[in-house]
């Protein structure tokens, strides 16, 4: 997947922000409408879209959307 | 694989005891009003949950669960050859909570009793522990217990797991019957690597209790929790689960050439409503043959797929054989999957205490 449809399928997670705001750069955990509930929606894309788990550290660890999709790569070459 | 087919053993009865007392998301004053709490019960599922008053332990649910059993199975307390009591909110660190239970349940003194401290896939576990015990040909009666006060063991100023989890207990009646009886056939799994996902970390020989470990902590805004309370990393539970018990549960299916066609109920250990229906989809299971609890009495961790089937599959299991698939997942992280037929099951209503 390359990010820009990773960028796509976040936005797509969340319900009351402007998709405009959703960038590679954008920090995702700054934005009013992010909750616990959404990390959750996030987990279960990237299993359902990119076949990998990834865990609670790697969201606290990344700041911006461009973070997550590096990890989201490195588990896939695992 | 590990994999064990166990034979010639019946769940004969099944009762489920809950307290009194409710607790009602859409009120809990951890929200700051109640469209946040609406948008975690449409989530999650959970409206409310039964709560334990002060002093009351699993052990007290249990007793009335077993004797409500009991009388309607028309059993006594001196047949019962077996006891196992899951729990992990036991009465005392010593001695096995099943010991005492053996007085106040007026078990005979040579009956073989043990606690089994399993969180969420308890239940099929124990099943598969009392049954396998019975197939040995001598117990031919057998009481398991899965129960859990996870009021107790949480903080309630915890904010992510107030709303979540509930108390109950329940008691399953395992009878040695080679005529009635149908295979059971169960699959494990493990990994311990993911044991801080769920865990308490004081209060035990690793981390003892120190003054410092009973002292509250905002652990996130608003959200508070001492060293001794149980903590649940929802983001990693969530990840094992939507990933392990889809995979055990096709496991179960290959290995034992189960028809999905043919099963009727599927019995979830009852997390969330999301995290469920995830697991259902992915073995496209019918929704009307995945009978749910959880909107009423929220994650009871091991007492939830027999609270399920007591509470909202009563009828059916008092009908002819069911084709059953049971998974339960979580603490440990253990998971465990089972299939099975029940009919002819006795199983009281719901008990109050």
């Amino acid at each position: 997947m390359e990010i820009q449809e990773f960028i796509e399928n976040f936005a797509a997670q969340f319900d009351d922000t402007d998709e405009a705001l959703f960038t590679a750069d954008t920090k995702f955990k700054e934005l009013d409408e992010w909750s616990s509930l959404t990390a959750l929606s996030i987990i279960a894309m990237v299993d359902d879209e990119c076949d990998v788990i990834i865990k609670g550290n790697d969201i606290l660890n990344s700041d911006t959307i461009q973070d997550l999709f590096n990890v989201v790569v490195k588990k896939q070459k695992k | 694989m590990s994999q064990l087919t166990i034979n010639n053993v019946r769940i004969a009865g099944m009762s489920a005891c809950v307290p009194a007392t409710v607790e009602d998301n859409r009120t809990l004053p951890i929200y700051k009003d109640e469209s946040e709490a609406l948008k975690v019960i449409a989530s999650t599922g959970i409206e409310r949950h039964h709560k334990v008053d002060d002093g009351v332990t699993a052990s007290d649910l249990s007793v009335k669960a077993v004797e409500g059993l009991l009388q309607q199975m028309g059993w006594e307390p001196q047949d019962v050859d077996c006891f196992a009591y899951v729990c992990t909110s036991r009465d005392y660190i010593a001695p096995q909570t099943a010991c005492i239970m053996q007085d106040r349940l007026k078990l005979r003194s040579d009956c073989c009793v043990f606690d089994l401290p399993f969180g969420c896939s308890g239940w099929v576990y124990g099943m598969s522990i009392v049954a396998s015990l019975m197939s040995h040909g001598t117990f031919k009666r057998a009481i398991l217990v899965a129960a859990e006060t996870n009021t107790r063991n949480r903080n309630p100023r915890d904010t992510a797991v107030r709303p979540l989890f509930g108390d109950a207990a329940t008691a399953t009646a395992l009878e040695l019957d080679p005529e009635l009886a149908r295979p059971m056939n169960f699959m494990y799994g493990v990994d311990g690597a993911g044991f801080d996902a769920v865990w308490a970390p004081y209060g035990g020989m690793r981390n003892p209790v120190t003054y410092e470990s009973l002292e509250e902590k905002e652990v996130s805004p608003g959200s508070f929790r001492r060293g001794v309370d149980m903590i649940v990393n929802g983001m990693d539970v969530f990840g094992f689960a939507i990933k392990q018990p889809p995979r055990s549960i096709k496991e179960l299916i290959a290995t034992f050439n189960i028809d999905v066609e043919t099963v009727d109920l599927l019995l979830l250990h009852q997390a969330n409503k999301f995290i469920d229906e995830k697991i259902r989809k992915a073995i496209k299971i019918p929704a009307e043959k995945t009978p749910y609890c959880l909107e009423e009495y929220g994650n009871v961790t091991s007492a939830s797929i027999p609270l399920t089937m007591v509470s909202r599959c009563r009828e059916q299991l008092a009908g002819d054989m069911k084709h059953c698939i049971a998974c339960g997942f979580g603490v440990g992280l253990a998971w465990a999957s089972m299939e099975f037929y029940a009919g002819g099951v006795t199983i009281p209503e719901v008990i109050t205490y």
